[in-house]
């Protein structure tokens, strides 16, 4: 009878440690998904069309209030010279690469924070400061940050920044896809200001399809393939070249979401106490079982010493 | 028992987590399933994964919600307007002031008459007018892109991006910068330092062209190959746009570029076919040797090239006068009759080959002198006078 009711007190408690684990990992995928809106932004970068003149970068600044020189600056070509990455002072930059069909007409490509729709930031962040939206953009409070980085090294394309300068107070800066300024204005200030719309801003769902008919309608300058529209699980941000995109400095990178198996186990993990529970659950046990050993050893202690008394009798 | 319970409950746990950690990665795939059949419904409504003959909503054209034969409700569509065959760049205008979106910016004048009078060999006015091709109206760019940026329907370009494709992307190449340093328009305010030049009534100057090209290529059997550009111009009369219809402006107007000095050798940058397309588009039917020589080819001679010397009266005559306007020009019979219908016996009037008959010979029947009528070869005095030969004493007078 004992033995019974310890097997059966056990199976409950490794049924719901089972149960909270599952619960727990499916909570959160779930949730992202709920997130994503059916007519969440997307933006194209036609490579093509795109002439280098940066004006994106000053416009960038402006609407960021960082510090900027004046606009007829940025029109000097000597910056290409350098692979130049975002950092804190400059949330997108423009790079220059080589074309090889023809050499007068160079290819520019934008790098800013692709905006991913399964975003390993939010995913890495403990504290919750980075969240991705219902219209796809993903935005950092610095409220919550606590300024672990943890999220420039989850992020696939290097991109958010840190304000090492700053000692007091600093930020983590990415692009927020000019996230306050489109609640009056609509479009974030690079679109806004591209002289070529080499940004193309629009649904998502429509932004592929048109990406897709201009690789089509000019076969010969652009290779098949959207980049973003499925790397690490598709990205806000898409791109189009015709030039190999790794050569470009976009990293080749996996279809699948790239949170998808370290946020599951830890979401797994961490979510409703999972860890302390199974923990007190695992102690509690032993500690149990333990216990009723010494018990039992008393118990057999005694019936020998009678035993032995017995026999002296 | 114990001892198995103990080993089973720690591997139950991780059992667990296993468990979950495999549902959760079969969530995220099945998402990305859904994303991907969301994309493919978008774009395959006509036929799978090509946009181009995807099908159209029936209210991109109509209005009315259930459009009859008899009343089909359509919207007014500005391609009804489309031009048919473009005036000459002649009348045209010589310049347009672009002014539509100047909120920030003065307007922008525009070169017209200079870039319609060299855009037949760039293409044509359809490279700048697209789609502008089948009525007698031109359309305004705004008539198709909106002005506003942030809009609906984004697969056709904003007005800003139109006019700025157009120039920029050809003048992006011969500035070698982004393109924003052309002066094209300042800002409001700041309108004395647009330094711009009147175009009113401009023409652009006349192209230098070369006398010939040689190339050293690398063909076994005849390594030079010599291009008379002249030839092919004034006396083949060959048009310009018939070898120059593709040409980007920035063959010439490469700022850095050196004029390319043509006595010297050119060796091959381009593709086969690039190099010979040109070519081929007259020279069909001709072997390589026709151009691949060992040496340098000599200028076109008629009297080399086909034993027919010209002389006199023909060495002024142009080509199509006897060989028809037409390339290739087609072979004709020696027989001056071919030509000069009225050269018949007893019609013909020898003075005019600037040589007057004697009045001994004049009644004289051409074959006498002119043996079989060949009148190409020297005249045979021989036939009567056994002292007399051609040229030392003649039948006449030099005119």
């Amino acid at each position: 009878m004992k033995n019974q009711n310890r097997r059966d007190f056990l199976k409950t408690a490794a049924g719901i440690g089972a149960s909270i684990g599952i619960a727990g990992s499916v909570k959160p995928a779930k949730a992202s998904e709920k997130t994503l809106s059916d007519d969440r932004f997307g933006i194209l970068v036609d490579t093509d069309v795109c002439v280098g003149c940066r004006h994106c970068e000053w416009a960038c600044r402006v609407a960021h209030n960082i510090p900027t020189p004046d606009l007829d600056t940025y029109s000097d070509n000597s910056v290409f010279k350098e692979y130049r990455r975002t950092d804190a002072s400059s949330l997108t930059v423009v790079n220059e690469f080589e074309n090889e069909k023809n050499s007068a007409m160079p290819v520019h490509v934008k790098t800013q924070c692709m905006h991913c729709e399964h975003p390993a930031c939010v995913s890495a962040c403990i504290v919750g400061a980075f969240s991705k939206l219902e219209d796809g953009s993903v935005v950092w409070d610095g409220d919550k940050c606590i300024g672990c980085r943890y999220c420039m090294v989850a992020c696939p394309f290097q991109i958010p920044t840190y304000d090492y300068d700053r000692s007091i107070d600093p930020q983590i800066r990415k692009c927020d896809l000019c996230f306050e300024k489109r609640k009056t204005e609509k479009l974030p200030a690079c679109v806004n200001i591209c002289p070529n719309e080499a940004l193309l801003f629009g649904k998502r769902d429509d932004i592929v399809r048109i990406a897709k008919s201009r690789i089509k309608r000019k076969y010969d300058v652009y290779i098949d393939h959207i980049y973003g529209e499925k790397e690490i699980g598709g990205t806000s941000w898409m791109y189009i070249a015709g030039k190999d995109f790794e050569k470009l400095k976009l990293p080749k990178l996996n279809y699948s979401p790239a949170p998808g198996i370290s946020e599951s186990i830890q979401h797994g993990i961490f979510a409703y106490f999972v860890p302390p529970v199974t923990l007190y659950a695992l102690l509690g046990t032993i500690m149990w079982i333990t216990r009723k050993k010494k018990g039992d050893d008393s118990e057999i202690k005694d019936e020998t010493n009678q035993d032995k008394k017995g026999g002296a009798l | 028992m114990k001892k198995t319970i103990l080993i089973i409950s720690p591997l139950l746990v991780i059992c667990a987590f296993a468990i979950s950690t495999l549902f959760s990665q079969n969530k995220h795939q099945g998402l990305n399933e859904t994303v991907d059949k969301l994309n493919r419904n978008v774009v395959v409504s006509g036929k799978k994964d090509d946009p181009l003959t995807e099908k159209i909503s029936c209210k991109t054209c109509h209005v009315t919600e259930y459009p009859t034969r008899k009343d089909p409700g359509l919207r007014s569509c500005p391609r009804d307007k489309m031009l048919s065959g473009f005036p000459s760049s002649k009348t045209g205008p010589d310049v347009v002031v672009i002014n539509e979106m100047s909120e920030n910016y003065s307007g922008v004048r525009f070169s017209h008459g200079l870039h319609s009078q060299m855009s037949e060999m760039s293409l044509g006015c359809v490279d700048c007018h697209h789609y502008n091709i089948s009525t007698e109206e031109i359309l305004k760019c705004s008539d198709c892109h909106n002005k506003n940026r942030s809009r609906e329907e984004v697969s056709v370009p904003d007005l800003k991006s139109a006019f700025h494709r157009q120039c920029m992307m050809c003048h992006k190449q011969w500035s070698h910068d982004n393109g924003c340093n052309s002066q094209c328009h300042v800002r409001k305010g700041q309108e004395n330092n647009l330094v711009q030049k009147d175009f009113t009534g401009k023409i652009h100057p006349k192209q230098k062209e070369p006398e010939k090209m040689i190339w050293e290529t690398n063909y076994e059997k005849g390594k030079i190959v010599t291009f008379f550009h002249d030839e092919h111009i004034q006396l083949f009369k060959i048009n310009c746009k018939s070898c120059h219809g593709n040409d980007k402006c920035v063959k010439c107007h490469d700022k850095p570029l050196q004029p390319t000095d043509y006595s010297k050798p050119i060796h091959r940058k381009k593709s086969f076919e690039e190099h010979h397309m040109p070519c081929l588009n007259c020279h069909k039917s001709e072997n390589c040797q026709k151009c691949h020589r060992d040496q340098e080819m000599t200028p076109f001679n008629h009297g080399k090239s086909t034993g027919w010397i010209l002389k006199s009266y023909h060495s002024q005559l142009a080509c199509e006068k006897c060989h028809g306007g037409q390339m290739p020009v087609k072979k004709i019979d020696r027989n001056c009759s071919s030509c000069h219908k009225n050269f018949l016996p007893g019609k013909f009037e020898h003075k005019k080959t600037g040589f007057v008959l004697s009045e001994t010979h004049k009644d004289m029947e051409c074959k006498s002198c002119h043996a079989n009528n060949d009148f190409a070869k020297n005249p045979d005095c021989k036939e009567c006078h056994d002292d007399k030969s051609f040229p030392s004493q003649l039948p006449g007078k030099r005119k």
